[in-house]
């Protein structure tokens, strides 16, 4: 027999769909390079470098850490966190245990006021606390001669704005349990306490481990609640402002970032890790659990609910109070004045303004990018290395906290060479930044969308000569429709209430409502701060109705196709 | 013969380390129906893609009607397929789908409305065309997939498991229905499944592949009935295999008796493997009257409606065990009891010899 020949390898010729996609997705790569990680490398290197540019190493951190004053941030923030997550994950988990496995009325509207802290900045929360127990505060004697000035307040203040965030991950948690489990404990004659024990907790670990690590990061990388109500009490986010914005010393600026960097990227990978853990968890049989009535356990969760509940709302109608309140504590008779911000330092109707633009703006460009860029990753046949490269850079705004985002802007766009410098200090850059700050979560979003549309669309699709764009505008953006606008709300309601990232990059013509609140804090002009934290949470909560209306109507009228 | 509609040469196609399908080379002839048949993981979807250039092999050419067409785009080439998820957009209406690919083609709107109604009617769903995909059943939104691949006449239908998904009954049916279409039409298909009763059914010929080769081409009666390796033999329909040994040339000892066999290419003293269809085993009943017959034992019986599997040993078996497949009605003549010792032949041209040692997939 002849020796075989191996034919020569097969080069396949791109039609018009693959050029474009992958035109797309480098597109797409790119962007996300330049908002994204070419920042986050420059501030890299920045740490390593002096005042003049020279490469020092890492003198740098040596420096840093050799001064006790500053490396105290460290342990500061890192015991301020872990106790605010202890604090947040127990009521958090009695909270979502009370409204997925118990019977107590009203879940509805627990779920709802639950849920009220992501409307407001985290700022809110603490003026609201200085309200309280501030040295003019109604309740201050409550503190036994303690000031609300420091850690006790940025741990109240913490557990506020972070409890929503845990409740939703431990309620879906909990919500997965499989009722052949209980079934079988409770026919094998366990105690309920073992139940709880062998069955319910086992089955919520990994949406504890992820919550856990979800809070630390959000109140380690925090910077609103520890600016307005940390006193001298210094915490690692706020060393980054007092370095840049105080000292405008860029490279201890980066130093500190990169610190709080690591607990956030670490952060980052158990929860990617748990994730794929409590997915993979329930199996497709499992049969839904159905709590039944229990007075002792209904009573005692629903009495728990309702504590938090009440200091929820109480938080929130303290700092409602706080902007009506002629003058706290002395004039308590109502008035809009404080809405008037003519008076106040570092704040103005213009500034409220321009934060409605910024969130329709990253609403709306936000949403594009991510969903067509979401698309170009799960669906597109071309150029696998390039859609893997594409979805890690989309992963990355998860690990990176809004300060050393913004710093990293600083670098890259006020780089004197850099043809995008035009950007700086435009209300462009903050969309960039809010956009970038929040891809994560919504990139995930329209992935999981995206992913229960059938496969082979796109093979249809071209066995029948039709361009994929569409096909992408006729099928996958209709049937996707109700993620992209959950994207859009979720992009405006950051950019409404978001601090951290933007507060190194707004400008005199593009300052924002919730920079505001802390600059009018910090001014000392405490009531019309509270007058525009509520004007926020306001605006938050109507674009919610707003959305939660048309997601019925999106329902009813585009989506009939699905029964 | 005519020039083949469909040319495959030498196809290989590498992931990494992985090797999915090992140089093939098959032709297929204009209005043939053809089925790609093997276990998962045999390379059957792996060619099926090659060929309609979703995922393009890595060496090895395809031709269609003439046309080269190895590194095309899918969008470059001629073909209509059909998904075993369906894949119809839920979003749009059934006639919607169906016209799906008319409408990029700038064909007037009366012309694409009266393409959707006949095809509507071909697949016997004429009423249906104003109805989503999910008020419709399985069976009905795999014939509306079927209807929009065909929408825009291509050359070459490709149908990838498409009744896999479905309930027995309504498989069965699909099957003789897709049949037909096909011969109406005329158009040349190629179905891939794992199904060989499916295959043996629709096919004008089988392909059946093994580890990413080919490991026999055939029509189903070939395939049933001189299957080309032991795999073959055991993969299409019930088959016995029992180890024997070949005394001479045309006969071969088995147990404790010796059956003739058609001559073949094996040396005497071989060892081998004695492949016997179940239905080819004949229970002539407590009397011997035939030749290359002998004794075994009924050991088990089960009954299945219209047939007895019979569990056959001992007696002149000794340790082999034997299935035979005996219908009821001769059970009922022959009066078939459990531990029953019988007599069975099997005429020669029905005992097939593979070589021993054969790994078992």
């Amino acid at each position: 027999m002849a020796e075989a020949v191996t034919p020569p390898r097969i080069r396949p010729h791109l039609g018009r769909d693959e050029w474009l996609m992958g035109g797309g997705l480098l597109v797409l790569a790119l962007y996300l390079a330049v908002t994204l990680l070419i920042p986050l490398v420059i501030m890299l290197a920045k740490s390593l470098e002096d005042r003049q540019g020279v490469f020092v190493g890492l003198s740098n951190f040596a420096q840093y850490f050799s001064n006790p004053a500053r490396s105290g941030a460290v342990g500061n923030s890192l015991w301020v966190s872990a106790l605010a997550t202890l604090i947040v994950i127990a009521l958090a988990f009695g909270y979502a245990y009370a409204l997925t496995r118990s019977c107590i009325p009203f879940q509805g509207l627990f779920r709802l006021v639950a849920m009220a802290p992501l409307l407001a900045p985290s700022l809110l929360s603490a003026i609201a606390l200085i309200y309280l127990f501030g040295n003019q505060g109604i309740f201050k004697g409550w503190l036994f001669g303690e000031s609300i000035y420091g850690p006790i307040g940025i741990v109240i203040g913490s557990v506020f704005w972070t409890f929503p965030h845990a409740l939703i991950i431990l309620i879906t948690a909990l919500s997965s349990a499989d009722a052949r489990l209980y079934e079988a404990s409770e026919s094998l004659g366990a105690t309920r306490w073992r139940t709880f024990i062998t069955v319910t907790l086992p089955g919520a670990r990994y949406g504890l481990i992820s919550a856990t690590f979800v809070v630390f990061t959000l109140v380690i990388t925090d910077f609103g609640v520890p600016k307005v109500i940390g006193g001298q009490f210094n915490m690692l986010a706020t060393d980054i402002y007092k370095q840049v914005v105080g000292q405008q010393n860029f490279q201890m600026g980066a130093v500190v970032s990169l610190i709080l960097l690591l607990p956030a990227v670490l952060a980052f990978f158990v929860e990617r890790w748990a994730q794929t853990r409590q997915s993979s968890a329930v199996s497709s049989r499992a049969v839904h659990y159905q709590p039944k009535p229990r007075p002792g356990r209904d009573w005692a969760l629903l009495g728990l609910v309702s504590v938090v509940a009440m200091l929820i709302l109480g938080i929130l109608g303290m700092a409602a109070f706080a902007s009506l309140a002629k003058l706290w504590p002395y004039n308590l008779s109502l008035t809009l004045s404080h809405y008037d911000f003519s008076n106040a330092d570092g704040g103005s109707w213009t500034s409220y303004g321009n934060s409605i633009r910024l969130a329709l703006y990253t609403a709306f460009f936000g949403s594009l990018i991510v969903f067509a860029g979401a698309y170009l990753v799960e669906k597109s046949r071309v150029a696998q290395p390039l859609r893997t490269a594409t979805h890690l850079l989309a992963l990355i705004p998860m690990a990176v906290p809004g300060m050393v985002l913004g710093l990293a802007y600083i670098f890259f766009f006020n780089a004197p060479g850099n043809p995008l410098n035009f950007l700086y200090g435009s209300m462009t850059i903050l969309v960039l930044a809010t956009i970038a700050h929040f891809y994560t979560v919504s990139h995930l979003t329209a992935l999981t969308a995206l992913k229960q549309l059938d496969p082979e669309f796109e093979s249809v699709s071209a066995s029948l000569k039709t361009p994929f764009y569409r096909t992408f505008w006729r099928v996958t953006t209709p049937m996707c429709l109700p993620a992209i606008l959950d994207i859009g709300i979720y992009f405006f309601i950051n950019a409404m209430t978001t601090v951290s990232a933007v507060v190194f990059l707004y400008s005199p013509d593009t300052t924002l409502a919730s920079v505001a609140v802390l600059n009018m804090d910090d001014a000392g002009d405490t009531a019309p701060a509270a007058a525009m934290a509520m004007l926020i949470v306001l605006t938050a909560g109507v674009v919610r109705l707003l959305h939660t209306g048309l997601s019925h109507w999106l329902h009813r009228h585009t989506q009939a196709w699905r029964r | 013969m005519a020039d083949p509609y469909l040319r495959i040469r030498n196809l290989s196609k590498r992931f990494g380390e992985f090797t999915a399908l090992d140089d093939v080379s098959i032709d297929i002839h204009q209005g043939e129906f053809v089925c790609f048949l093997g276990p998962s993981g045999c390379g059957k979807t792996t060619l099926l893609r090659a060929i309609s250039g979703l995922d393009i092999q890595t060496h090895g050419t395809v031709e269609q009607n003439g046309r080269d067409i190895s590194a095309l785009p899918p969008a470059k080439r001629d073909f209509g397929i059909v998904f075993q998820s369906y894949a119809l957009f839920q979003n749009l209406t059934v006639a919607r789908n169906i016209a799906y690919g008319l409408e990029n083609r700038k064909q007037p709107k009366a012309a694409i409305q009266q393409r959707v109604k006949d095809l509507l009617e071909l697949i016997g769903l004429p009423d249906s065309g104003h109805k989503y995909p999910s008020q419709l059943s399985g069976g009905q939104q795999q014939r509306v997939a079927l209807a929009r691949a065909l929408a825009i006449s291509p050359g070459l239908l490709l149908l990838d498991e498409p009744l896999s998904a479905l309930d027995a009954k309504v498989r069965v049916y699909l099957r003789d229905e897709i049949k037909a279409l096909q011969r109406r039409l005329g158009i040349t298909t190629i179905m891939i499944t794992h199904d060989q009763e499916e295959a043996i059914s629709m096919a004008d010929r089988i392909v059946v592949m093994r580890d990413g080769r080919i490991e026999q081409v055939g029509t189903p009666l070939e395939i049933y009935h001189q299957p080309a390796s032991l795999f073959v033999a055991e993969f299409i329909g019930a088959m016995n295999l029992l180890p024997a040994t070949l005394v001479r040339q045309g006969e071969i000892q088995l147990g404790q008796t010796r059956l003739a066999c058609k001559i073949n290419g094996f040396a005497a003293g071989a060892a081998v493997h004695a492949a016997v269809r179940p239905e080819d085993v004949v229970c002539t009943g407590r009397t011997n009257g035939h030749a290359n017959s002998f004794q075994a034992e009924v050991q088990d019986m089960e009954f299945m409606g219209p047939f007895f599997w019979l569990s056959l040993g001992g007696g002149e078996l000794g340790e082999h065990r034997l299935r035979a497949q005996v219908s009821s009605q001769q059970a009922r003549e022959l009066d078939l009891q459990l531990r029953d010792a019988m007599h069975l032949h099997i005429p020669a041209e029905h005992i097939r010899l593979f070589p021993n040692g054969y790994p078992h997939g």
